[in-house]
């Protein structure tokens, strides 16, 4: 296990840099100039245009400019925002809190929802709450995520005034209120998705030969039920679910910019905008590394869900 | 009469499909005293598997649906008893082995735990002592280390290993009855043989009555008291061992005999086959159901549908002829497989 967990962390080396260098090849391609960004309106002085390209390092060709990236990576150093001026780390160290804060919500929402939801549908299959199910899913998983977002903020914001439709804090909602939408709206198509496999797993395992022993063994239904059945059928949602979960700490773009959510999405979105190199970059990396994480985590946990699964340094008889 | 352990009475379990009614078991019976050993054989889908399981009541209905019949359990009618009456016999009073034991066990509990279950429901054991009974049971059905394997999962142990478990999982409550479906069906032919072994030598011991059903005549020549040869859904021939092997009176099971192998290979024998398939059970054919595939058909097969009627000492035939002493099995004659 310590020896995969190595390996698995080894594997993160060319992975971490496949993505970046395609990162900083597109911005070379990319059109628009962050410093001239910056001035706005105005127009600078070749000086002090040629100086600040200079400050940043922008006047080097993009290879440099990636290998003096790698080399501030090393000692924690994420650079200075050409838009802002702050350090990159701050920026960050401010805003991900708030893309965790929303992403534990969701999946929260998720597993609720999505699992209890599944359970439903497959144990009443055919009946009307299975229905319901089937077909609030299949209309979920249709509607893009912008448009929900959008329905949300104008039923429950504009028409009930009962809660927040942007930011993170207010005067007149409590922080609570103002993550409901968000997370709804980032849980949506993922909740469907997992109520599905939910069903289809749990129908799946249920004919299965070992469910037939448990009840052959003189088992109860709910023994057989969350005994043998739901730990089967379980498996591939938790998977599910972690992968997703890894999505929603890259920071949601989407959600984020429709509800004005200070996450980590937002302030690359804004980034992008700005040609704030050093921020793309920075959040980018930040993100890398949790989703790298995250995934390295729902493979470890498979060992523990599925003793079939055993990793290479393990001893089979 | 006595003594009877389980009593299976002109039972009908059909199914209501949207292609019409599945005749899977139409009009069964027989009876199983302590100790004793039952042979239920037939083709695959003669309803052989799901007798048993209508009788555990093991089967979903709908679309399963009991038309007609009764089960007594020791005197007492397992079809009108509540759900929770038979929990308390299912594997207690009558456990089950099934015939693929690569699928019969959870592959996400260890096999220790799978064995014990039955002992903490039924026996009210904890944790603990369910699982050091556990580990006898192993030991008891031939598992080597059976400490140390009991806490081995499903897909650690191989083919013959896993139906050892199920086996000591089935005999972990002491049952009356071990229903055995096919249970060496899916084992190389040297580990069928360790498994009846391992079954006799437990009945031996437990005094367990045994229900052995097969596809294999052969299987249960040397364990079975009575055998109850099944076709289409319905019982066809019911005897002793003794009275099936020697003088067997439905054509049915001359021909399951002539297509057993013969052990002798200096000679050129051939295999018969039963020619053609066994019917649809959506639409099983008038009269006699074999009758499409019988050597011997005469016209009133077509028409007549035959009862199980006694030739005399409990030996049951439903052949029209059974009784004739003029209708004899002839020497197999056929094209045949040549070996």
């Amino acid at each position: 296990m310590f020896r995969y967990i190595l390996k698995r962390f080894a594997q993160f080396i060319p992975v971490f840099i496949g993505v970046t260098l395609l990162l900083f090849f597109i911005t070379t391609i990319l059109p628009g100039d962050p410093v001239a960004l910056r001035a706005g309106e105005k127009k600078l002085s070749p000086a002090v245009y040629a100086e600040m390209r200079h400050a940043f390092g922008l006047d080097k060709p993009w290879y440099v400019q990636y290998v003096n990236y790698l080399g501030d990576l090393t000692q924690g150093d994420l650079g200075t925002s050409i838009a802002s001026g702050r350090k990159v780390e701050v920026i960050f160290k401010e805003t991900y809190p708030y893309t965790l804060k929303l992403a534990l919500a969701a999946i929260t929402l998720e597993i609720l929802v999505g699992i209890g939801a599944g359970l439903i549908s497959a144990i009443k299959q055919y009946t009307f709450w299975d229905t319901l199910v089937t077909l609030s899913t299949s209309i979920l998983v249709a509607l893009p995520v912008f448009w929900l977002g959008i329905m949300l903020q104008y039923v429950f914001g504009i028409q009930l005034h009962i809660l927040p439709i942007s930011g993170a804090s207010s005067a007149r909602f409590s922080d609570f209120a103002h993550l409901v939408l968000p997370a709804i709206t980032l849980a949506s198509v993922s909740t469907a998705y997992a109520a599905r496999i939910m069903r289809s797993q749990l129908l799946e395992v249920q004919s299965q030969d070992y469910v037939r022993t448990a009840y052959a063994k003189g088992l109860s239904p709910t023994r057989v039920l969350w005994g043998h059945e739901m730990k089967n059928a379980l498996i591939p949602v938790v998977t599910f679910v972690g992968l997703d979960l890894g999505a929603m700490l890259s920071g949601a773009i989407l959600t984020e910019t429709i509800f004005n959510w200070p996450g980590v999405g937002f302030t690359i979105y804004k980034a992008i905008g700005q040609r704030d190199f050093p921020v793309v970059f920075g959040g980018v990396t930040i993100v890398l590394f949790a989703v790298l994480f995250v995934n390295l985590l729902v493979d470890v946990s498979y060992a523990f869900l599925d003793p079939r699964i055993r990793f290479g340094d393990a001893s089979e008889g | 009469m006595a003594g009877e352990l389980l009593k299976v009475d002109d039972l009908k379990m059909h199914f209501h499909t949207r292609d019409g009614v599945v005749k899977a078991v139409d009009g069964v019976s027989y009876t199983l005293n302590p100790g004793e050993t039952l042979g239920v054989v037939g083709e695959s889908g003669s309803g052989k598997s799901v007798t048993a399981l209508t009788m555990m009541r093991l089967i979903p209905m709908p679309p399963g649906k009991i038309e007609g019949g009764e089960v007594l359990f020791k005197g007492e009618s397992m079809l009108t008893m509540k759900e929770e009456q038979v929990r308390d016999i299912r594997g207690n009073r009558i456990a089950m082995i099934f015939q693929d034991p690569m699928t019969s066990l959870n592959p996400v509990y260890r096999i220790g735990h799978q064995i014990a279950e039955p002992l903490i429901t039924h026996k009210g054991m904890s944790k603990k002592e369910a699982h050091a009974r556990a580990v006898e049971l192993l030991e008891m059905v031939g598992i080597p280390n059976a400490a140390s394997r009991a806490r081995d999962y499903p897909h650690q142990f191989s083919g013959g290993m896993r139906q050892r478990a199920m086996i000591a999982m089935a005999l972990s409550c002491d049952p009356d009855v071990l229903i055995a479906d096919e249970p060496t069906t899916a084992l190389d032919v040297t580990i069928q043989a360790q498994i009846l072994e391992l079954m006799q030598a437990l009945q031996k011991r437990t005094g367990t009555a045994i229900i052995m059903i097969t596809h294999d005549l052969g299987v249960v020549a040397d364990i079975a008291n009575n055998i109850l040869v099944m076709y289409a859904g319905r019982a066809v021939e019911y005897g002793s061992t003794d009275q099936v092997f020697y003088e067997p009176s439905h054509p049915y099971t001359w021909g399951l005999m002539d297509s057993l192998p013969t052990h002798d290979l200096t000679e050129k024998s051939t295999l018969c086959p039963i020619e053609g398939q066994p019917p649809s059970l959506l639409n099983v054919p008038s009269g006699c159901p074999f009758n499409p595939r019988c050597p011997y058909v005469k016209e009133e097969c077509r028409t007549t549908v035959p009862e199980l009627r006694d030739l005399g000492d409990g030996h049951l035939s439903a052949c029209l002829f059974a009784a004739d002493p003029d209708f004899k099995r002839s020497a197999a004659d056929c094209a045949g497989v040549t070996r």
